[in-house]
């Protein structure tokens, strides 16, 4: 036991000498100042110098706050002669999941690249397609399989004519097997089949409009 | 050369629509487009007022390609990285619906084998008891094993030029052989530019004019590829005619009519073959734009 107490001493008068030492090392600069904890709740490092040194957001300029419906679509208005197309959708569809969304990823990868401007990437609804057979011995159809066809769109905001040929070539070459390519213009039609139906609202305004 | 790129530049609105299909290799060898209004071009025929004329013959030619039916082979590395990347994908994946009902109905089977067997135990499965998983599988196989997929090489084609059924797994360019100057040459199709038509026009009307009846193409696009500049031996340069420049188009081919006599001067070459026909100075404009994927 004496033992453990001399010990015990020794080691608290080796962290006094220590703490002395600090205590002297900071006294000498004198502008950090030590923080003095007198409670546990009270913020006491913000009088530190520096607090917020990490702090970012006030440098980014204003963004006005985002509503419900700010997807407005983006229509450029052609240019002279350096042509280029408007709104282009890029829709990659096929049965196989993993080959559709590689081949759109590598679409996109070949815009950035190419400095076309991409203006969004999305996922169409997957189509699922039963296919039935007529029973040899009998009249009735029973399923044989069930295809699901999944489809994405990556859609440019300009495709320079000059580039055009350049990028649809590389596109073509590049098709896997199995999936299928198509570039249309982007229509409102095509934005507005992506919102799901409101039955009880249309309703509802039809009943307004009477 | 101020007046096609004029035309180009009047033309207001460019609709580009387009559609390519992958099929199986059963299909004829060409990829179901659906191209419709392809350019709608509100040409405007304006007079060209332009009193000074270039010196140099425009001319537009088509670069028409087949391209790849099938997917070209892998390397051994590709293969052996393809092999190890399947069985990793095997070993880490979890049972299918397919695959739990195979071990269930053979561990049903096991049970009802056994001398202590209660019927009455087991939930009343109905048609599962009838159609075993095991007898499906049986079925798919035999479907299977009697279809017959179409051979990948084509030997007999491979050697035959003129035949768009060669070489599957890479892109043909269409060489036709014309009158050029003196003598015959190897070259894209091509033809003189006339006033009043677009470029694009001009390599439209260089395909149509072939001997091959219906070749069906779809350009990509409005904007010619490449440029080939030739100018005249001196003895040959008179005031109104320095050279001829000659702008390139891509197109792909869409379907194909009956084939051609077997005596027209066309063919359908690889990439790595148009060095064997084209002239030297040709092949090196033709080479920057021509892609060997």
């Amino acid at each position: 036991m004496n033992t453990v107490f001399r010990k015990l001493q020794v080691s608290v008068a080796q962290q006094a000498f220590v703490l002395n030492q600090a205590l002297t090392l900071c006294r000498a600069t004198p502008s950090v100042q030590h923080p003095v904890w007198t409670s546990v709740n009270e913020r006491q490092y913000k009088t530190m110098p520096t607090h917020g040194i990490g702090r970012w957001r006030h440098l980014l300029p204003r963004e006005a706050p985002k509503k419900k419906k700010d997807r407005h679509q983006m229509k450029e208005i052609l240019a002279e002669t350096d042509k280029a197309y408007g709104t282009l959708n890029v829709k990659v569809s096929g049965y196989d999941m993993t080959l559709v969304e590689h081949y759109s990823q590598y679409i996109h990868n070949l815009c950035n690249r190419l400095g076309i401007k991409v203006a969004e990437s999305y996922a169409l609804p997957t189509k699922t397609t039963e296919v039935m057979l007529m029973q040899e011995q009998g009249t009735k159809m029973f399923v044989d399989a069930v295809l699901k066809t999944h489809s994405r769109v990556v859609q440019l905001s300009s495709l320079n004519a000059t580039a055009c040929p350049v990028f649809i070539d590389v596109l073509l070459k590049n098709q896997p097997e199995g999936v299928q390519l198509s570039v249309e213009e982007h229509t409102e039609a095509d934005f507005h089949a992506r919102f799901k139906g409101r039955p009880e609202l249309e309703g509802l305004m039809a009943q307004l409009g009477n | 050369m101020a007046a096609p790129c004029r035309r180009m530049a009047t033309r207001s609105l460019l609709q580009f629509l387009s559609c390519f299909s992958r099929t199986a290799v059963g299909n004829a060898g060409f990829r179901q487009f659906s191209s419709t209004s392809v350019c709608r071009a509100t040409l405007m025929t304006q007079s060209v007022t332009e009193s000074a004329r270039s010196p140099w013959t425009l001319m537009a030619a088509v670069c028409l390609q087949r391209l790849p039916v099938i997917s070209a082979d892998c390397t051994p590395i590709e293969q052996q990285f393809r092999q190890m990347m399947r069985q990793m994908e095997l070993e880490k994946s979890l049972l299918s619906d397919h695959e739990l009902r195979l071990l269930e109905d053979a561990e049903r089977m096991s049970r009802k084998q056994a001398d202590d067997y209660d019927s009455d135990e087991d939930d009343d499965l109905g048609d599962q008891e009838i159609v075993l998983a095991q007898d499906l599988e049986d079925s798919w196989e035999q479907k299977l094993k009697s279809f017959q997929p179409t051979p990948r090489v084509t030997a007999d084609a491979d050697g035959d030029l003129t035949s768009l059924e060669r070489c599957l797994a890479d892109s043909l360019f269409l060489l036709a052989e014309q009158q050029v100057g003196g003598g015959k040459l190897w070259l894209l199709p091509q033809t003189r530019w006339q006033d009043g038509e677009t470029l694009r026009q001009t390599a439209e009307r260089a395909l149509a004019s072939l001997p091959a009846a219906g070749l069906k193409a779809t350009f990509l696009g409005n904007a010619p590829c490449g440029v080939y500049k030739y100018k005249l031996p001196k003895a040959a340069r008179t005031e109104s005619t320095f050279g001829t420049k000659v702008f390139f188009f891509k197109a792909v081919l869409s379907g194909s009519g009956p084939p051609a006599a077997p005596n027209a001067p066309l063919l359908w070459a690889k990439k790595s073959e148009l060095q064997r026909y084209l002239k030297p100075a040709y092949m090196m404009t033709v080479d920057r734009f021509i892609l060997g994927l």
